[in-house]
């Protein structure tokens, strides 16, 4: 396995959001999608990843329904829900945003301050 | 099945997946995870392994779940309540003493607080109750203030609904009503203007009410029957309507049968039946019908503002109608439920504070107990808070305990409030309105779940902090601290010496209620009231040849001593006599009247009670005769020239040497409405012939007044009294009365129920507001008090127990060491005998401050002999509870309090 990323706090509601808007996905499928988008240097600790799940469910951002997977097995299917659309579309702008600013602040050389 | 949907869909917007849903799903995750697994190679056995060990358990799915959408709160508080639940079952001596305690509290307090809901804030059925207005006259005078009930004609009526505050008049006139036909009844019945229907607004429970439809053609012959008269009469037969009942011998249609809780009208008598106003004018002796209002002011009306309208239009009409305005009168308008709240009310508010400190007491002792118990937990809470608990876990764990009890309470509390609160009106049944009667409500029961939620708060707070305090390094290895004094006494020192104070003022107030009773009870009647019964008489002339024959004077007095006599000859009757409304403790056929003495005349000053009588009221009653004679039968007859007084009236007008032979004069013997009929000289001179002891004429707690008996015959009224002694129980004699009656005058029933009605004299006092009123005083704060004292001792002899199981270590070694027997029961006692001292110490002082307070409340002296008493008491049952308990001390066996270590 290559070198893993932790991630900061809250940033693993918004990776779901981002894999379920690609299309409704199982949640094996979720942890799967963000690993393989991340090229596989995300470590997601597993006991919170279904916690976010059940959170992001809760506030009506996913919905989540059963069908069959891939394998003919019985899953349930979370797709994104309006509000959750406009959520990560929020969170993006806000995540780019902070991240332009970060960076931009650490670039700063000597001799530029 | 709606309620269970209601919460079935709360529940899902609160967890909207199932356990087996949620574990489903993760299984599925499992499994695919762990076929990715046996992919890469992994053998089955092992992929599974490393599967549950990277993603979790599927069992435990459901707790991460219910954590993630943020009811870990409410599992918690789940636990706590089943904990709670688990921890009562398993000291059932403990739960039981805790949750008596406060249901008694609750159950006593939910009683009252119904009964004030029912009498003080929703006493009566009828629509917009609070706007609905008596009018009467209030005469102002020199003797205070005479009050007269206004009566006015329908046209009148009218009239005055007419003005800008009413919106609604109802006029009513209440009347004997007689069932003729096959058995002879006399019931109470009410005629109401024919707007009554809409004025009261109550459905009826069967039919319709009376309508404006019922006035036309002279009134259409229908009646509207009351609940209780229908149960009676009808055995409650719901196809009666559209029958016949025969009424003053015409035939009534019945239209309707009002529910239960229509009980029109409490001021005067509730009536039996209801009839349309209009049929009025057919009775024989009415010319023309006058009606008692009832008026429903606007909304936002006050009864000033309408009394500035209305005063002038009434004074204007009895300037009409009696040629003058009498002197200093007013206009009064009072809400109906004024006089409940007047009389109920403040008896009411004594008795809640009284079962509020009943409460308090409870939960003080609930707080001891909590207390006490709380030691035997200090292991627990120890090592709880040593894995991690935050203090307000545990402070919150424990108040969740305290409110499992207090809701316990409650519930055994509630159930119980629906027999408490009938009490007192069993008890004291007139005191209040006869429409109310006590229901467990909404507001009532979300009164009590208040209730039972801040006694919980209140008396589980003061432990829960005290122990969640503790030090857990000191508490761990604490299970031997037996033998060093236990620290925390001082809260309990303090609870009980409340505990005791507050007892000590119930029972303080008990005793001086129960004392004013007894004192009530022993009060000289002047009288003797055993064995005499009273049978009210009355003539309708509804017969035309009846009519006749009754009208005159003469006929009426004949009439009335016919069957006086026949009553008078039956065997086990010593002594028949006639009077109107003359029946003790409260005599009182007309108005108090002025009179006049020979040469000295000023009539205002001179006020007396005249007392309709006849000579043989004083031997029947054993009212003793101190001067002079009573008139004799034809004097009787007569009714003129003659008069006996009372001693009170000598004494206060006459000086006693010269009271037999004076002349006196009482202007307004007359009669006052067309029913009567006086003598010839009713208002000429009389003598003065005797001089009678006084007998209570004005109620059992106000003085005697100055009274002239004169002959019942000279203002004669259509109904009469007899008061009938008899040799035993009176009632056993009223079968062969009823014979006698009958074969005297057959039709003629003898009323038994209203003003009139059949009643032994003992019973008449036990029907005195003043009686009824202290007797309620007296057994309820009895009870409160005794409950009080039990859960007071409760409370300390359950201390004494604990401390001294407790601490069997430090006895047996104290014991071993050679210590007095004396000295370890000192020990034992000591905390809860000096709290409890301390207690009574001040519950003295508290008590002699507010005695005053009390006095005035419940109108009568505060006895300082009945506190001492109740003080004694009270340090004596606390003595004993202190040592049952205590004696265990010393009865510990050395050798095995030290083998238990």
């Amino acid at each position: 396995m290559t070198k893993s990323v932790e991630l900061p706090q809250g940033t693993l509601e918004m990776l779901i959001l981002k894999a379920v808007s690609l299309g409704p996905l199982h949640g094996y499928g979720i942890l799967l999608r963000i690993q393989q988008i991340s090229g596989e240097r995300l470590e997601i600790l597993q006991g919170s990843f279904y916690s976010a799940i059940y959170r992001l469910e809760r506030r009506g951002w996913i919905k989540g329904a059963w069908g069959e997977s891939e394998n003919h097995r019985r899953a349930r299917f979370y797709s994104l829900t309006a509000a959750g659309t406009r959520q990560l579309k929020a969170e993006t702008a806000k995540w780019t945003d902070m991240a332009a600013v970060v960076a931009g602040i650490l670039d700063k050389k000597a001799g530029e301050i | 099945m709606s309620l269970l949907a209601a919460i079935r869909k709360v529940w899902h917007s609160i967890a909207p997946r199932t356990s087996s849903d949620v574990e489903e799903e993760f299984r599925s995750t499992l499994d695919a995870y762990q076929e990715d697994l046996m992919r890469q190679g992994l053998p089955e056995e092992e992929a599974r392994r490393k599967a549950r060990i990277n993603l979790g358990r599927p069992a435990a799915q459901n707790e991460t779940y219910r954590r993630a959408i943020g009811l870990r709160l409410f599992d918690e508080l789940g636990g706590d309540i089943r904990y709670g639940l688990r921890g009562l079952r398993r000291s059932p001596g403990f739960a039981a003493v805790a949750v008596l305690s406060l249901a008694l509290g609750i159950g006593a307090t939910t009683a009252m607080f119904s009964l004030i809901y029912a009498v003080l804030l929703h006493p009566f059925p009828y629509a917009d109750a609070d706007r609905i207005v008596n009018l009467f006259g209030l005469t102002e005078s020199a003797a205070g203030t005479s009050f007269t009930w206004a009566a006015f004609s329908k046209a009148e009526l009218d009239d005055l609904g007419r003005a800008s505050p009413v919106e609604a008049m109802l006029g009513f006139n209440p009347a004997q009503v007689e069932i003729t036909g096959a058995l002879p009844e006399e019931i109470a019945g009410t005629y109401l203007t024919e707007n009554a229907g809409t004025f009261f607004g109550v459905r009826p429970l069967l039919g319709r009410n009376i309508e404006p439809s019922d006035a036309e053609n002279g009134g259409h012959f229908v009646v509207v029957l009351n609940y209780r008269f229908w149960q009676r009469h009808f055995g409650g037969d719901p196809h009666v309507i559209g029958q016949t009942l025969e009424l003053n011998h015409a035939p009534y249609t019945i239209i309707g049968v009002m529910p239960r809780s229509f009980a029109f009208n409490d001021m005067t008598d509730v009536a039996d039946v209801y009839l349309p106003a209009t049929l009025m004018q057919h009775l024989p002796e009415v010319r023309v019908p006058q009606y008692l209002p009832w008026i429903k002011l606007r909304p936002h009306v006050t009864p000033a503002a309408a009394k500035a309208v209305l005063e002038p239009m009434v004074l204007e009409i009895e300037k009409r109608d009696l040629g003058k305005v009498p002197e200093g009168i007013h206009l009064g308008l009072q809400p109906i439920i004024w006089v409940f709240q007047e009389n109920t009310g403040t008896t009411l508010k004594l008795l809640l504070a009284g079962v509020v400190l009943l409460l308090i007491i409870g939960c003080a002792n609930c707080s001891i107990l909590l207390l006490a118990r709380g030691r035997t937990r200090q292991h627990e809470l120890a090592i709880r808070k040593a894995i991690g608990a935050s203090r307000w876990r545990i402070v919150r764990q424990l108040l969740v305990e305290a409110i499992v009890i207090s809701c316990t309470g409650a519930v055994l509390g509630v159930a119980a409030s629906y027999w408490l609160a009938k009490l007192p009106l069993v008890l004291s049944p007139e005191s209040f309105p006869a429409e109310s009667f006590i229901r467990i409500n909404a507001s009532i029961l979300a009164f009590s779940v208040g209730l039972a939620l801040v006694s919980g708060i209140l008396f589980g707070l003061v432990p829960a902090l005290r122990l969640s305090r503790r030090d857990s390094a000191q508490m761990l290895p604490g299970r031997q601290s037996g033998v060093v004094a236990a620290p925390g006494k001082r809260r309990w020192s303090v609870l009980i010496a409340a505990q005791v104070a507050l007892t000590l003022l119930l029972m303080a107030t008990a005793g001086t209620a129960i004392r004013s009773f007894l004192g009530l009870m022993r009060t000289p009647l002047g009288y003797d009231p055993t064995n005499v019964m009273r049978l009210g008489i009355i003539r309708h002339g509804s017969d035309h040849d009846e009519r006749g024959r009754i009208l005159s004077r003469e006929a009426r007095v004949a009439y009335f001593e016919q069957i006086r006599d026949k009553i008078a000859s039956l065997p086990g009757v010593s002594a028949v006599a006639v009077g109107v409304r003359a029946t003790p403790p409260y005599t009182q056929a007309l108005d108090d009247k002025s009179f006049e003495f020979d040469g000295t005349g000023n009539r205002e000053q001179t006020r007396a009670r005249v007392i309709l009588v006849d000579q043989r009221y004083f031997a029947a009653l054993r009212i003793p005769v101190l001067q002079g004679r009573v008139w004799n039968a034809n004097e009787n007859t007569g009714g003129d020239f003659i008069a006996v007084v009372n001693h009170v009236f000598v004494a206060r007008y006459l000086s006693s040497s010269d009271a037999t032979g004076r002349q006196l004069r009482i202007p307004g013997l007359t009669p006052q409405n067309p029913y009567q009929v006086a003598s010839a000289q009713s208002t000429a001179w009389r003598e003065i012939i005797g001089v009678v002891g006084d007998a209570r004429n004005d109620g059992l707690e106000r003085p005697v007044a100055p009274a002239i008996y004169v002959p019942y015959t000279t203002v004669i009224m259509p109904y009469a009294q007899f008061l009938v002694r008899t040799q035993n129980d009176p009632p056993t004699y009223l079968q062969s009365i009823r014979a006698a009656v009958a074969s005297a005058a057959s039709g003629q029933t003898l009323s038994n129920s209203g003003f009139n009605g059949t009643l032994t004299l003992n019973e008449a006092i036990e029907r005195d507001a003043q009686y009824r009123s202290q007797r309620l005083f007296s057994i309820l704060f009895g009870v409160f008090s005794a409950m009080a004292l039990a859960l007071a001792l409760v409370g300390i002899f359950s201390l004494v127990a604990y401390s001294v199981a407790q601490r069997t270590t430090e006895f047996g070694v104290r014991l071993a060491l050679g210590a007095p027997r004396k000295h370890v029961l000192w020990v034992a006692a000591r905390i809860a005998l000096v709290s409890a001292a301390v207690g009574i110490v001040i519950g003295l002082a508290v008590d002699s401050f507010l005695g005053a307070v009390l006095a005035r409340w419940m109108q009568n002296g505060f006895a300082a002999s009945g506190l001492f008493a109740a003080a004694a008491l009270l340090a004596l049952s606390a003595l004993l509870a202190c040592l049952l308990p205590a004696r265990h001390a010393i009865t510990v066996a050395p050798a095995e309090a030290l083998r238990n270590e």
